[in-house]
């Protein structure tokens, strides 16, 4: 899914909530909602979402508790559990987001531990990444980070510097923002 | 009777075909209680009206069916079906330029149909059609109107804050005056509102900013709501910060005199803060767990601990270059190594401490911010920043010239002069000089 489309589809999810007749959306535009926070990292939405809606929804739908299920240990940050969670069958409102959600969370995982660790216990990065063990031994090699054994030592992934193409100005510009911002300090 | 309510139907005809607004918000507000006796001929009134038209009639017949019985009987949703459609429509519907006349009734309007809503407890319904309301009334994007704390408490009560944001992140810069009728109460609710809103999605910056708005107006008695958030101001603030923030010295006089008192225990916690024992503060929260329930800031109250432990982390990383899990765990009070490396795992993720982990013989080793400050991206923020002081700047000079051009101001200066000069009538010199100075100083950036 490409990012625009899913800032639209949530601008029209959230504006169906608040549109829907008797103030209750269908379960299916929670669902999709919750979904959506979840896969932006939002998780203080997605939490007051969950919190608002109606008891007789969440009891009604068992997918709309599976998909916080998710959130809540996203929101506890317990990484091997938020995997299990994900490890679940989605309906077909959600499947798309739910398993770009999954890439996305393995993603972040494989990235934090690139940052913070300079060495861990394969079977912790296995289950930090939602992995089995073979599959985690191929990624890591996949890296190039070195697996000794039952130990992994992840390298720093280097910053690629995000496309800046829009950002960098002529220099000109540079100049003229340069002249505005001498003159401004000056006076 | 029905002749005193055929005249205020003929009056919101002639007079709002006349175009005459003035005249029209003025007979209105004195037809209260004509609308009020007839309250059974009202909506007969309303369908010889016409909502482009005659926007005004409609608004003052709508603000009096607020405050008839409901005639459906009980309080429940559907009796107010009917009239919540009829404000729907209105407010939709309704002539910007006419009701900007009335903007008081307006406002008034707003805040009725708001408290019915908190009243049958259905907040969630009102969310969407007051903004609306407000983006009809407001002269300018940043303009501050009384209608701003109605819809933040919505968004409070229905716990959907999105729709809020998209007001609060745009910087107040002009008050709606309401026909002199903007209560304070309103400018204190929607910094109140708005920081809890900013709190809850711990945007904590941008919430100590709204707390610190509503404890520094001036004011020359304690407000309640001053006082409320001047108790979160302390709690975020030491989020924050680690530490209470000192107000600026503009604030009122009554807050350092009645506030603080009646604010100790938060003092207390602080004080206990500034120890950084987290077995002190966790004895305060204890003491005064009764308390904090009842100012509903226990949740608050419980990140302040749990930050405490992450200040404590991030102390370490300024003695230390490299320490052992179980170290970090014993010298933070944490309940054992793997606790330890949860928290600065967190850390980490958030760019809160700068370490790695070493699983293999359980030590964590420190950095430096890695940030070089020599990036793009370092200098696109600059640029960023640098733009926003610059608008600041030009908006304080804009509003100064605009206070240094008002009547009173001019006469207060002169009347100074007068005294010093001994020289008559120097009023005309004087209004030229100060135009000349703020001109310049305009010039000058």
């Amino acid at each position: 899914m490409v990012l625009s489309e899913v800032d639209k589809f949530l601008h029209e999810l959230e504006k169906a909530e608040l549109e829907a007749p008797g103030g209750v959306a269908s379960p299916q535009t929670y669902a999709q909602l919750l979904a959506v926070y979840l896969y932006q990292n939002d998780l203080c939405n997605a939490k007051y979402l969950w919190k608002r809606i109606p008891a007789d929804l969440k009891s009604g739908s068992a997918e709309l508790g599976q998909i916080w299920m998710v959130g809540q240990r996203m929101w506890q940050r317990d990484w091997p559990a938020v995997h299990v969670a994900l490890n679940a069958e989605w309906s077909e409102d959600v499947s798309d987001i739910m398993a770009a959600l999954k890439d996305n969370v393995r993603e972040r995982a494989i990235i934090l531990i690139s940052k913070a660790y300079s060495s861990l216990g394969l079977t912790v990065f296995a289950s930090m990444t939602g992995l089995t063990l073979e599959e985690a031994r191929r990624v890591a090699v996949e890296r190039g980070w070195t697996v000794d054994g039952t130990m992994v030592q992840p390298c720093k992934i280097q910053k690629e510097e995000s496309n800046l193409a829009n950002e960098v100005c002529l220099t000109e510009d540079q100049l003229f923002k340069l002249t505005q911002f001498v003159s401004f300090l000056e006076n | 009777m029905a002749s005193a309510l055929e005249q205020f139907v003929n009056n919101v005809r002639t007079l709002s075909k006349q175009g005459n607004f003035r005249e029209l918000s003025e007979i209105i507000t004195k037809s209260t209680d004509v609308l009020i006796k007839n309250g059974q001929h009202l909506d007969n009134v309303l369908e010889t009206l016409n909502l482009q038209e005659h926007s005004l009639g409609i608004l003052a017949v709508l603000c009096v069916k607020f405050s008839l019985p409901n005639p459906n009987g009980a309080n429940n949703v559907d009796a107010y079906k009917p009239l919540f459609n009829q404000v729907q429509e209105f407010i939709i519907g309704c002539n910007g330029e006419q009701v900007r006349f009335a903007s008081d009734i307006y406002a008034e309007l707003c805040h009725l149909f708001t408290q019915t809503l908190v009243e049958l407890q259905i907040p969630l319904r009102g969310i969407e059609l007051l903004c609306r309301a407000i983006r009809k009334i407001q002269l300018f994007d940043s303009q501050l109107t009384s209608i701003h704390a109605d819809l933040c408490q919505l968004c409070l009560l229905s716990k959907c804050f999105k729709p809020a944001l998209e007001f609060l992140d745009i910087d107040i810069t002009g008050i709606s005056q309401e026909e002199g009728q903007f209560d304070s109460k309103y400018f204190l609710l929607y910094y109140y509102y708005g920081g809890m809103i900013y709190t809850a999605l711990k945007n904590y910056d941008r919430a100590l900013y709204f707390f610190e708005v509503c404890v520094t107006t001036p004011a020359l008695a304690v407000s309640y709501i001053m006082l409320e958030a001047y108790k979160k101001y302390i709690l975020v603030s030491l989020i924050l910060h680690g530490k209470v923030l000192n107000l600026p010295r503009y604030t009122s006089q009554v807050v350092n005199r009645y506030m603080k008192p009646l604010g100790q225990q938060y003092q207390e916690l602080a004080t206990a803060y500034q120890m950084n024992s987290c077995e002190e503060v966790q004895n305060i929260i204890t003491k005064y767990q009764q308390l904090f329930t009842r100012d509903h800031n226990m949740g608050l109250v419980k990140q302040v601990l749990s930050y405490l432990y992450k200040k404590n982390i991030q102390r370490l990383t300024k003695t230390f270059l490299t320490l052992s899990l179980s170290d970090v765990a014993s010298r933070v009070q944490l309940s054992g190594p793997a606790d330890a490396e949860k928290y600065i795992l967190n850390m980490i993720e958030d760019g809160e401490i700068f370490a790695t982990i070493n699983q293999k013989d359980g030590m964590v080793v420190f950095h430096d911010d890695p940030e070089k400050y020599n990036s793009p991206q370092m200098l696109a923020k600059l640029e960023k920043e640098m733009a926003a002081c610059m608008e600041l700047d030009k908006r304080v000079l804009e509003m100064e010239e605009e206070v240094v051009l008002t009547p009173q101001y001019v006469r207060k200066a002169c009347g100074q002069n007068d005294q010093d000069d001994q020289t008559p009538g120097p009023a005309p010199t004087n209004v030229t000089n100060v135009q000349g100075q703020s001109k310049h100083s305009t010039y000058s950036m």
